[in-house]
């Protein structure tokens, strides 16, 4: 029992970390409903910050209020990004486009794996205080917790005593009513971000010492941690919050020790606190509002006169043949290896078209499915299926984890569903990928290409070529059945259903059943992009399927226009060209250049939500149905 | 004559509040049964408990005899149940011709596989769905409608809209939620004209919740009147007018 109480008690002070990030989520969460999922980049970019002044002679305290100023300004630039956006989940992406700016600049700066700056540490590790022989804390962890606690009360008594406080509560209820009675609503927003980002500033600067020094990825993963006590604390109380991260912090340690049995397990603190995301979301009183998706979802496409769709398909894949073979690599070539990477990440964008734009769901973890295809393959093929058996085998494996992420999105909310999906990629990124029945034991798994398609020596350019025709033909045909689908029986029950789900069941169809096969087709797709790419490299592994994938992809398919098939072949050419430029992610070695990256990605993400939520494709077809009416006029 | 619809002592408890509390109802086939009461009385749950939106707390619902109070919504709509909804529920950004497809879908069959590989029953699934509501269009004379978008409807349009859709799925019972509301004079009028024209021709059988006496009255073989969520009366529609206890509950005036 001494054991269990020590261990429990030694997840205490990073627990209390978590609290304090979580406090920054619900703080913005209770003015302004939107969900600010880049808490944990908000921490990551203080906690260099600080530790560049400490560097350069700044006296410690004096550091740690500067970077907490630069959270304060983070929150307040995120708040004046968020404005324009319609609804909670758009104004929540923005937030995705801002996680990916701050990753971005970090890395960019300093450089992505390389953890060589110190972090700043408030009082030395000197000291160690014995607390009834039960556990020894650190100096430095006694005063995170005293520091932690006093602030949760101060924000508590805040939010509940002062003018500002009421405010926010009155805006956060109905923003129109109090924009009547005089209370500058914009203001209060302004201010409940600022003060956000500098509570999730502050965490961040705290925690890096205890997460063992400063990390690019560490530090933005955290935001799992702080996404589960803001749940606890229902996005609403700071006091329950702050219990929840701490009890977060409290069970971790004993999980980790529960399961030390499993040989190789890592991530097991990611893995408990997604285990409380997906409980406490399941448990959460659903708020009966189902306008959140604001602007995002689009508005299903017009009814094509039969004419136009077959052009358009006809150009669509017109341009995946010409444009693909387009890229070519450093010596001129046409690149067969470019054009099975353009097919392949198509395939990604059109699974989230699928998903985003015909379901109507949003989800932050496309690449974990695209895993699920490479993994499922890979194991597969260990087992001697040949490999187009094994790659559909992948695929629907990927279809099963798809539903399985599905099926509380039959009681969630998406904004919610959005907070699964993207712990499940943090989740994926920490546990899954390392789990040794998924991994091999260098966290590669071997896939090797069909004999078609093989690369050996002699047989090079050939094997490449078959590789890319398989490629594209399979990402051809995934984008007609994806156009198909959506204007057949399947797309029309699809539509129907995210217009209003009692009706749709009045008319004969199971909601959960039709919501699940979405879901399950659009995994399917990822999976066969992730097979597809693990025969490509020939090997599974996590690092292309990293949270930063899933991010981004979701990013392109807004960028480009979550309702348009034919866009997810500049998805793929996106993916691909950004590669060639600027290096694969999982490519340490050019880690500033794929900061790069990431942050023109998230940039440009944030632009596309604040000029219009349809992505490209729908700037571009409103001007195309503007133009008959200028005629006419 | 045969019960289509049954509802034995169903409650509804929200709370400490019964919504719904012991209503029994039946509506023999062909029949058209008006439901009424005034706000808050408990209507709109029955129809709810009835379609399977709304789980009962106590109570059966039986359909065609089968019981289906653990049914889920659209089994029930297999058997033959058909609603419309007291805020118009189209389906936006679809054309009308589509929002009826979506209803005539009922009656066919096709899997996620046919339809994204094009296999044979696609094509014949969307041709029979299109064929079924052109045809409802017609009946109803609104094919003028068909390639409208559905938001651009005024209601008068959109409510004829939902009853073709509600058609579209080939009824037996009927369940209309004040389908008169937000319709001027001449278009109740005209309304009530076309719900006795399908009621003749197609002799499905109808549930319909209203305040408008104009629509039950001519309408109505049975009226069951509702008041804080129990049955207050029951029978001919004139007998129930003059029903001193539903004046009361209605109108407000005394019972002597």
């Amino acid at each position: 029992m001494k054991l269990y109480v020590s261990l429990a008690l030694s997840g205490l002070p990073i627990g209390a970390m978590y609290a304090l990030s979580a406090m920054g989520i619900v703080i913005v969460f209770k003015t302004s409903k939107v969900f600010n999922f880049a808490a944990g980049a908000i921490g990551l970019a203080c906690a260099y910050f600080a530790s560049t002044l400490h560097s350069h002679g700044f006296p410690t305290l004096l550091a740690v209020a500067v970077a907490v100023l630069l959270g304060a300004a983070i929150g307040v630039l995120m708040e004046l990004t968020v404005r324009p956006a319609k609804g909670a989940l758009t104004g929540t992406i923005v937030t995705l486009g801002w996680l990916l700016v701050l990753q971005g600049v970090v890395g960019w700066v300093y450089g992505t794996q390389v953890a060589t700056n110190e972090p700043v540490q408030i009082v030395g590790d000197g000291n160690f205080i014995d607390w009834g022989g039960v556990l020894l804390y650190s100096n430095q962890q006694v005063v995170l917790l005293v520091v932690a606690a006093v602030l949760a009360a101060g924000l508590a008594v805040f939010f509940t005593v002062t003018a500002l406080g009421t405010a926010t509560r009155a805006v956060s209820e109905a923003p129109d009513a109090a924009r009547l009675l005089g209370i500058g609503v914009n203001r209060v927003n302004l201010v409940a971000w600022g003060l956000g980002g500098a509570v999730s500033g502050f965490a961040g600067v705290l925690v890096a010492p205890l997460l063992g020094g400063l990390d690019t990825t560490k530090l933005v993963v955290f935001t799992v941690q702080a996404l589960a006590a803001a749940l606890v604390g229902r996005l609403s109380s700071l006091p329950l919050t702050f219990a929840g991260g701490v009890t977060l912090g409290l069970l971790q340690p004993i999980v980790a020790r529960a399961l030390q049995q499993f040989d190789g397990i890592k991530g097991t603190q990611e893995l408990t606190a997604f285990a409380v995301v997906l409980v406490s979301l399941l448990f959460m009183k659903r708020s009966g509002r189902r306008d959140v998706g604001g602007g995002l979802l689009p508005a299903p496409l017009q009814p094509l006169p039969r004419g136009v769709f077959a052009v358009a398909t006809a150009v669509g894949v017109a341009l995946a043949v010409l444009l693909a073979p387009l890229l070519v690599d450093d010596v001129g070539n046409a690149s067969h290896y470019n054009v099975s990477q353009v097919a392949i990440w198509g395939l990604a964008t059109l699974s989230l078209v699928l998903l985003v734009g015909v379901v109507g769901q949003v989800s932050v973890c496309q690449a974990v499915f695209m895993g699920c295809g490479a993994y499922g393959t890979g194991i597969a093929m260990g087992h001697g299926v040949p490999f187009l058996l094994a790659i559909v085998i992948g695929a629907v494996l990927a279809a099963a984890v798809a539903a399985l992420v599905g099926l509380p999105a039959l009681r969630l909310e998406p904004l919610e569903l959005a907070i699964a999906t993207l712990s499940l990629s943090f989740t994926a990124d920490r546990f899954l990928y390392s789990w040794p029945p998924l991994a091999s034991s260098d966290g590669n798994r071997p896939v090797a290409r069909p004999g078609f398609a093989n690369i050996d020596p002699g047989h090079v350019a050939n094997g490449q070529r078959a590789y890319a025709w398989l490629a594209l033909g399979i990402f051809v045909v995934a984008c007609f059945a994806v156009a198909s689908l959506r204007r057949a029986r399947t797309g029309a029950a699809l539509t129907a259903l995210r217009s209003s789900e009692p009706a749709t069941a009045a008319m004969g169809f199971s909601v959960v059943s039709v919501k699940l096969r979405g879901f399950a087709a659009s995994g399917f797709i990822a999976g066969l992009a992730g097979a597809l790419y693990a025969g490509l490299v020939q090997g599974a592994s996590g690092a292309a399927f990293d949270f930063t994938r899933s991010i981004t992809l979701l990013a392109y398919a807004v960028i480009i226009g979550v309702g348009s098939v034919p866009g997810a072949v500049l998805g793929g050419m996106i993916v691909t060209l950004t590669t060639l430029t600027f290096g694969s992610t999982s490519d340490v070695a050019n880690g500033s250049q794929v900061s790069l990256t990431t942050m023109f990605t998230g940039i440009i993400l944030i632009a596309i939500l604040a000029l219009t939520p349809e992505g490209l494709t729908g700037i571009v077809s409103r001007n195309v149905r503007k133009q008959p009416e200028l005629v006419a006029a | 004559m045969s019960a289509i619809l049954e509802l034995r002592d169903v409650g509804v408890r929200f709370g400490t509040f019964d919504a719904v509390d012991g209503v029994s109802l039946t509506v023999n086939a062909g029949e058209v049964v008006g439901l009424i009461g005034p706000n808050g009385a408990g209507k709109t749950v029955t129809f709810n408990v009835i379609t399977g939106l709304q789980p009962a707390t106590r109570g059966r619902v039986l359909l065609g005899g089968t019981d289906v109070t653990r049914q889920p919504a659209h089994v029930r709509t297999a058997m033959g149940l058909s609603r419309t909804f007291q805020v118009v529920q189209l389906f936006a950004g679809m054309s009308v011709l589509q929002n009826l497809m979506v209803a005539a879908h009922r009656h066919t069959h096709a899997g996620v596989l046919v339809d994204a590989l094009r296999l044979p029953g696609r094509g014949r699934a969307l041709r029979q769905a299109e064929e079924r509501a052109r045809a409802v269009l017609a009946f109803l004379e609104l094919s003028h409608l068909a390639d409208l978008e559905v938001t651009s409807l005024p209601v008068g349009q959109a409510r004829l809209v939902e009853l073709a859709r509600a058609l579209c799925l080939t009824p037996t019972c009927l369940l209309l939620d004040e389908p008169a509301s937000g319709l001027d004079p001449g278009e109740t009028a005209d309304f009530v004209a076309l719900l006795a024209h399908v009621r003749s021709t197609l002799g499905c059988a109808m549930l319909l919740v209203e305040h408008d006496m104009g629509v039950v009255m001519p309408l109505c073989d049975h009226v069951i009147v509702m008041d804080f969520g129990k049955v207050l009366a029951s029978g001919p529609p004139l007998e129930v007018r003059d029903d001193p206890a539903v004046r009361a509950a209605y109108l407000g005036e005394e019972v002597h």
